[in-house]
């Protein structure tokens, strides 16, 4: 356990470095977790890891699906899916209400929720003296990575989660070797509209960009709201506009307009499904990501 | 009973009444009459402290109502105020028992036998029993006037107000209601003043007449004294004959058409004419 | 009179029985359904069956609630509709629920509540609405408390908060957006005890108060002038009625959000039951909006359950048909409008 430990801090130092994106949680944070997670590894290893598990968002749905717990997961959300031919699970509520008497009644002993659930409801659960824990939403392939490490760790299934970090972590840096000596592109991120919003730092969308060799001129914004002028003047060599629903056709249209736009003149505005922007675990996250650099790059291989 | 000492009021900066000066006693039946403007409303709504005098008296029973507080006043006097509401769908009954507020006592909720016994006598001497469950709005004019009278009378007050209570009625409601009046007046010894527009059945009925003009008093005094031709010449400056009631010999106003005044005009010139 | 008296008692016995009714109905349905022979059970098992009591926990939470701010939404529409002597108004038109909303906006935007915990969120809102209580009352009460005035000022200052407001989500983050949307929407569910009682004691003191001023609010329905004919203090009992109003209405729409329709239907109902006075008006209204509003709840968490509707979706559909539906083909409005 204690290696698993040391190898996992040494690994994520090694990403760190390499990746060279300045990480949203500092080192001492994440030093910090990762002695957390030692600590309490310790004692865990000699629990019975829970066998009641609902979940409250599709991120962890999906990561539990991937670890193969699904068989442990009684719960989750109408949002949440369930993979062709598995069986259906109760639905209690949607990712940012739930059913409370519901999942009292159902007897979970974990409760992973999200940052979206509901404040005062997950106050209640703690109050009712439930087993819940917060998988907050990732927001970097670290955190991604972070995020499925914790997931694994609860309900027992370390090594499972070590080996699909490992995988996908191997399969970016052999990305991201592939993208190194290619020229830059520029991009903007659309992820809202009326008003224009745009993907900062903090989005998930922003390490896709970034490790895919390219640089999203709006990461170091404050906020995401943002002018078409602005837009117009910074002249990106790529607009990317998420679903959002039906309004990314729509968009896409709206931007062809301003011929004056590279983006424009070099039909290099793409719409890319915002569920997988989403990406929750390490795996999907690399396909993303491979979708992304075959969108920035189309002449490399 | 009620008086009122240099009393002057207005709204805003219109000076409504200047200098009033009039004194009702106990048991009488003073008529307030005068022209449209004259300020009569303004008096009972002084008199009621729905306004505050801006400088003046007005003392009932000896005392300033100005220290006065509303329900103080609403158990001794009780207003019958013009135009009052007809759209109420609340039964006759009810109605009446409103009139018992001033005398609710301070916790309790439900009425007593007193109060019923009250508004009973009420409805007896205004002859409204009959109607006790029907509602406001399905009476006609002349009975709904009567509740009006009747749940003022469930006040108990000493001093009765009525603002022109039979503007709209017939003959013989402006009879029937004038005779309640002044059977209150006289049976019951209720002080009462009553604006009228009607100058014959105020000098028929009232004890003391006060006439207004321009928010002045003209004259107060008896019927006889006040009801002469000089009087409402001056004060409605319309031309009239003043005869003397054949039954009861009180004064009567007898109006003239224009034709009529203009013969009158021609008449006197030509016996000035004669005198010289 | 015994016979007023009767008539009083059976009518609240009447209420009294349906609100058991709906409070029994409330406990039973839900997400997970409990036989009403089983409520009885439980209640005598203390912590026997737990995950029963403790559903029996988080309905009661949820009924107690209903109840207060329903009660109190009733008590307050009543009272306004007196006061103003026009059947339309209701707390909202105030100018309140603008308050209390931008309140807890700026609480969420500004990342209060994160610090100051469960009760932050309700203290924001009630702050808010006092904040507009104060402007309204002030900017209303010159020599005479102009009845016109509150109304327009109310309805004005509710459009400047909800513009505000919209100024604030326009800039605000998604999970606070979402934060804000929600709160507004209105939702009884609620674990803090504290707020719970506070809140039923709040609409308890209101109707004893309010039963204070019963015969004035009978007098006032005559007009302003005859009121004081029989000796209200007029001037006194609007500022005390629309303090009054204006608590009960800034309290509910702190602890349960934006509930409309409730302080504008049961007032109505009941006056069309019980006609026109006070004393019945007012335990009929507070009794009447508590059971509205359990029931409206319980259909809001059980329609589509898992997933719940916000109740003042319920409150405005079952409420705003039914009152147009009464408004045309019933009889007529036993209230006159100045």
């Amino acid at each position: 356990m204690r290696a698993v430990c040391l190898w996992s801090k040494e690994w994520i130092n090694k990403v760190r470095d390499e990746s060279r994106v300045k990480a949203s949680m500092p080192l001492r944070q994440v030093l910090f977790l990762s002695v957390v997670f030692c600590l309490f590894g310790a004692p865990l290893y000699s629990q019975d890891y829970p066998r009641r598990i609902i979940s409250l968002g599709p991120a962890v749905t999906e990561g539990l699906y991937l670890l193969g717990a699904e068989e442990r997961m009684i719960a989750n959300t109408v949002y949440c899916q369930t993979p062709q031919g598995r069986e259906e699970k109760e639905k209690i509520g949607t990712v940012i209400r739930v059913s409370l008497e519901r999942i009292v009644y159902l007897k979970s002993d974990l409760i992973l929720a999200t940052s979206l659930t509901d404040r005062a409801q997950l106050a209640a659960l703690k109050d009712l003296k439930l087993n819940v824990v917060e998988i907050p939403t990732a927001r970097n392939f670290q955190e991604v990575c972070l995020n499925f490490l914790e997931l694994g760790r609860l309900i027992g299934k370390d090594d499972q989660a070590i080996k699909i970090i490992q995988q996908a972590k191997d399969e970016v840096d052999f990305i991201r070797g592939q993208t190194k000596g290619l020229a830059k592109p520029r991009v903007m991120v659309q992820i809202g509209a009326k008003p224009l919003f745009v993907a900062t730092r903090e989005y998930a969308v922003n390490d896709f960009v970034e490790l895919s060799g390219g640089i999203n001129i709006t990461a170091d914004l404050k906020r995401g709201i943002y002018s078409r002028e602005e837009a117009l003047k910074q002249n990106p060599d790529y607009i990317i506009i998420t679903t959002m629903g039906l309004a990314g056709a729509a968009e896409k249209e709206s931007w062809q307009r301003y011929t004056a736009l590279d983006a424009v003149k070099n039909n290099r505005i793409y719409i890319i499904d915002s569920e997988k922007l989403c990406a929750p675990t390490p795996l999907s996250f690399v396909s993303t990501l491979r979708e992304m650099v075959k969108t920035l790059h189309p002449d490399a291989e | 009973m009620i008086e009122a000492r240099g009393l002057g009021c207005g709204y805003d900066s219109r000076f409504a009444l200047k200098d009033i000066n009039f004194k009702a006693a106990e048991n009488e039946l003073l008529g307030i009459i005068g022209p449209n403007g004259s300020g009569k409303t303004t008096l009972i709504r002084a008199i009621t402290k729905i306004i505050r005098p801006q400088c003046g008296r007005i003392l009932l029973e000896g005392e300033d109502i100005d220290g006065m507080e509303f329900g103080e006043l609403a158990r001794k006097m009780a207003v019958v105020s013009q135009g009052c509401d007809t759209e109420f769908d609340i039964p006759v009954e009810d109605y009446l028992l409103l009139g018992r507020i001033p005398h609710r006592k301070a916790f309790q909720f439900l009425e007593t036998e007193r109060d019923m016994e009250i508004i009973q006598r009420a409805m007896d001497l205004t002859d409204t029993a009959r109607f006790r469950k029907r509602s406001l709005n399905k009476l006609s004019g002349g009975e709904r006037q009567l509740v009006f009278i009747a749940r003022a009378l469930a006040q108990e007050p000493r001093l009765l107000l009525l603002d022109e209570p039979t503007n709209h009625l017939d003959i013989a409601h402006q009879v029937k209601i004038l005779d309640l009046i002044r059977r209150l007046n006289r049976e019951n010894k209720i002080t009462v003043l009553i604006i009228l527009h009607d100058l014959n059945l105020a000098g028929e009925y009232c004890d003391r007449l006060m006439l207004m003009d321009i928010g002045g008093v003209h004259k107060i005094g008896r019927p006889e004294e006040v009801l002469t031709y000089q009087n409402i010449e001056q004060v409605y400056k319309t031309i009239v004959v003043v005869e003397k009631n054949p039954v009861s010999a009180k004064p009567y106003i007898l109006l003239v058409s224009e034709e009529e005044r203009a013969r009158k005009q021609s008449k006197t010139e030509r016996s000035g004419h004669k005198n010289k | 009179m015994s016979q007023k008296t009767f008539a009083l008692l059976a009518w609240i016995l009447v209420l009294g029985a349906i609100l058991i009714v709906v409070v029994l109905v409330s406990l039973s349905l839900g997400s997970v359904n409990i036989p009403l022979g089983r409520i009885v059970e439980v209640i005598f098992q203390r912590k026997g069956s737990v995950e029963h009591s403790i559903i029996f926990d988080l309905r009661m939470s949820r009924i107690l609630l209903g109840f207060a701010v329903g009660s109190s939404l009733g008590l307050s529409g009543v009272i306004l509709q007196g006061m103003f002597r026009n059947p339309l108004v209701e707390p909202y038109t105030l100018g309140i629920s603008g308050g209390a909303a931008l309140g807890v906006c700026l609480n969420i935007v500004l990342g209060v509540s994160k610090i100051g915990g469960g009760l932050s969120l309700p203290l924001s809102g009630f702050l808010g609405a006092l904040g507009v209580i104060l402007m309204v009352y002030f900017l209303s009460a010159r020599k005479t408390f102009r009845i016109q005035g509150l109304l327009l000022t109310g309805v004005m200052i509710s459009f400047i908060a909800s513009s505000l407001i919209m100024l604030i989500m326009a800039v605000s983050r998604v999970e606070e957006l979402q934060g804000i949307i929600f709160w507004i929407m209105g939702s009884l569910e609620e674990s803090n005890w504290f707020l719970i009682i506070t809140m039923l004691l709040v609409s308890l003191a209101g109707l004893l108060v309010a039963y204070l001023f019963c015969f004035d609010l009978n007098a006032l329905a005559l007009g302003e002038e005859e009121a004081r004919h029989l000796g209200i203090n007029v001037e006194r009992t609007k500022r005390m009625l629309f303090i009054l109003a204006s608590l009960l209405t800034g309290c509910s729409v702190s602890v349960a959000g934006i509930i409309g329709f409730v302080g504008l239907a049961i007032p109505y109902f009941i006056r069309l039951l019980t006609g026109i006075d006070y004393r019945f008006l007012l335990i009929g209204s507070f009794l009447a909006g508590g059971a509205f509003l359990i029931l409206c709840d319980t259909l809001a968490r059980t329609v589509i359950s898992p997933l719940e509707l916000p109740v003042g979706v319920i409150t405005g559909i079952i409420g705003g048909s039914v009152f147009v539906y009464f408004l045309h083909t019933g009889p007529q409005q036993l209230f006159r409008k100045t």
